[in-house]
């Protein structure tokens, strides 16, 4: 979408991150038990998210539109001990807002972690979410990535889910 | 008034109960050629049956010449939202697949077979409904649990090459959108300047806005309303729909221009018209929000057994036009006026498929059956045989305009033909029940 600025997230985004952030986390929820949205968490997760904005190990990113976050991706740099390429960037929070969305954000917001991702010589990008999130797998599969990893997961009966 | 409905609903609930299990059913395959001695099975049957059959090998589409396939549909439901019983099993609907059948034989002479399935999937189901298409000319979808009804037609009408019809989708949104021109023509309103105010977004609601779009209404002047409030893109459960509900996210994101937020208090503010297809009332919403709609408001609220709100509470309110799903009010939207002739149209015409085009086709057809549309009567009512015909002719008609139609006939051809084949069907009918062969109420009890 045109006039959509994609940049890093500054502390001042944090109240709308963490909007989108839960959104995500609650539309989770619905896919599994065992995604539970902790409601009780959210100061820690403001002083996590406020801990990592300029730490290496992260990229955060917004899409905003006319001085609003629109969108916000965030991935892990993760260190591969075993394989090469030695670095992945796993994209774990991803969301674009509603009305926003078929508009090409997504995509523009994958481009730009890619190439912030390329300066350091990552190349290598894998996405995470729920198996039956059937959107983000349309979406990624539609941009030429393939499953590579299943995480499979059973709670004890004193867990979250009955 | 309460009190008289119900001691009515209870005198048809126990009646029902008792003719079900005197007349055991209420629908039979009886055959329709002669039989003068036995000798005409040869014809009918073996030897004489195989080169027919040979015929149809060398071109399926003879199945509809040479069998009654022409005339045949499916009524098709796996019984997961039977009437307002919810999900009582493929068994338990039967009883409504009948009543449905009876209506689509003796008002638009379609041979309607009751089809209730098991299915433990809607991919399952897809695959059933696919593999009866050579039996039938047309398939009706029959109180299928929301959203899977509409995953269902969608694919089956994309799939298959006879028309796919849900009537609690299609049915209820022609009538009602059938009504509201009406409606529009009494309070001189423009379709593409109204504001309308959807309450409910179940099957029959969503269903209509895509027709209203269809009919030419503005998606940015209609707001949807539900349990949870004014539907639009920031709603807390707006992710779960874009995943669980496709055709209901699209409407959040596509109606409700100026984003209102709120409930329906706030939807209907400057409204003009207010369509309810809501839980069964009285109350279920407050007729003071009436006063908040703009002049000649136009209020439809549709629940069944009671209204959402009274007709006279919605007057008394300021509404100039009230139309309800009940036969004791004027202006009674109800599907009946339109699937029996929508069903004789299409298979007159034997079309490929049915879509929004013919459906606005199909209530302008409905709407204009009424000579002078007036405050107390928008719609037909069903005794208006002139109807069913008329609608099937139109319905025909366009089809064959869209080029869905397998066979050329002028409006006047279909109209001619579909009248002859339901005055046929019910001239059988009547004469069956006049020599007693269709056995009388026990007792000769009183006709309601």
């Amino acid at each position: 979408m045109v006039n959509t600025n994609i940049r890093r997230m500054k502390k001042e985004d944090l109240p709308e991150v963490m909007d989108q952030l839960l959104r995500l986390k609650r539309l989770n929820s619905e896919f599994d038990c065992s995604f539970t949205v902790s409601e009780e968490s959210k100061p820690d997760i403001e002083k996590y998210l406020t801990k990592i904005l300029n730490d290496d190990a992260h990229v955060l990113l917004v899409a905003e539109y006319s001085s609003r976050v629109v969108g916000i991706l965030m991935a892990d740099i993760l260190f591969r001990i075993y394989y090469t390429p030695k670095y992945e960037a796993r994209i774990r929070e991803f969301y674009v807002m509603p009305e926003y969305r078929r508009k090409g954000i997504g995509k523009m917001l994958i481009e730009a972690l890619r190439s912030t991702l390329k300066e350091r010589d990552i190349i290598l990008i894998t996405a995470e979410f729920p198996s039956l999130n059937l959107i983000a797998q349309d979406f990624y599969r539609k941009l030429g990535y393939r499953e590579i990893v299943s995480i499979y997961g059973q709670t004890s009966t004193n867990g979250p889910c009955p | 008034m309460i009190m008289e409905d119900q001691e009515r609903t209870e005198k048809y609930n126990e009646d029902a109960l008792r003719y079900s299990e005197y007349f055991k059913g209420k629908i039979q395959t009886i055959s329709k050629v002669p039989v003068r001695s036995l000798d005409d099975f040869s014809i009918w049957y073996t030897p004489g049956v195989a080169a027919v059959s040979k015929k149809i090998a060398s071109d399926p589409d003879l199945s509809f010449e040479l069998t009654g396939r022409w005339n045949s549909i499916a009524i098709l439901t796996d019984g997961t939202r039977v009437l307002g019983l919810g999900n009582i099993g493929p068994e338990a609907a039967m009883p409504v697949m009948e009543g449905k059948a009876l209506i689509f034989n003796y008002l638009g002479g379609v041979n309607a077979i009751p089809v209730p399935i098991r299915v433990k999937s809607r991919e399952e189901f897809v695959s059933v409904a696919k593999a009866l298409e050579p039996s039938f000319g047309g398939i009706n979808l029959e109180d299928i649990e929301s959203p899977k009804c509409f995953f269902l037609l969608e694919t089956l009408q994309k799939e298959m090459n006879i028309p796919v019809w849900h009537d609690d989708q299609l049915g209820t949104a022609s009538i009602t959108l059938a009504g509201v021109i009406n409606a529009l023509r009494v309070v001189g309103k423009k379709i593409d300047q109204v504001k309308v105010v959807f309450n409910g977004a179940g099957a029959a609601n969503i269903a209509a806005a895509f027709l209203f779009k269809a009919a030419g209404f503005k998606m940015k002047n209609m707001i949807l309303v539900d349990s949870k409030g004014i539907l639009q893109p920031e709603r807390e459960d707006i992710d779960s729909l874009m995943i669980n509900n496709p055709w209901k996210y699209q409407l959040a994101i596509e109606t409700n221009g100026e984003r209102i937020k709120g409930d329906l208090s706030n939807a209907v503010e400057g409204a003009d018209l207010l369509i309810s297809a809501a839980k069964s009332g009285p109350d279920t919403i407050d007729s003071k929000v009436v006063k908040k709609m703009n002049k000649d408001a136009v209020v439809f609220v549709l629940a069944n057994p009671i209204p959402e709100m009274w007709p006279e509470e919605a007057k008394e309110n300021g509404a100039r036009i009230v139309a309800t799903g009940r036969s004791d009010f004027s202006n009674q939207i109800n599907n009946s006026l339109v699937f029996p002739g929508v069903f004789r149209g299409v298979l007159d015409a034997r079309a490929k498929g049915v879509n929004f085009d013919v459906m606005v086709a199909a209530s302008y057809e409905i709407a204009n059956f009424v000579e002078e549309p007036s405050e107390e009567k928008i719609v037909p009512t069903m005794e208006e045989w002139e109807l069913y015909p008329r609608l099937a002719s139109a319905v025909a008609s366009k089809t064959v305009e869209l080029g869905l139609a397998r066979k050329n006939d002028s409006k006047e051809g279909f109209y001619r033909r579909a009248r002859e084949i339901i005055e046929g069907n019910r001239n059988i009918y009547s004469k069956l029940m006049d020599l007693g062969l269709i056995k009388r109420m026990p007792n000769g009890e009183h006709k309601y």
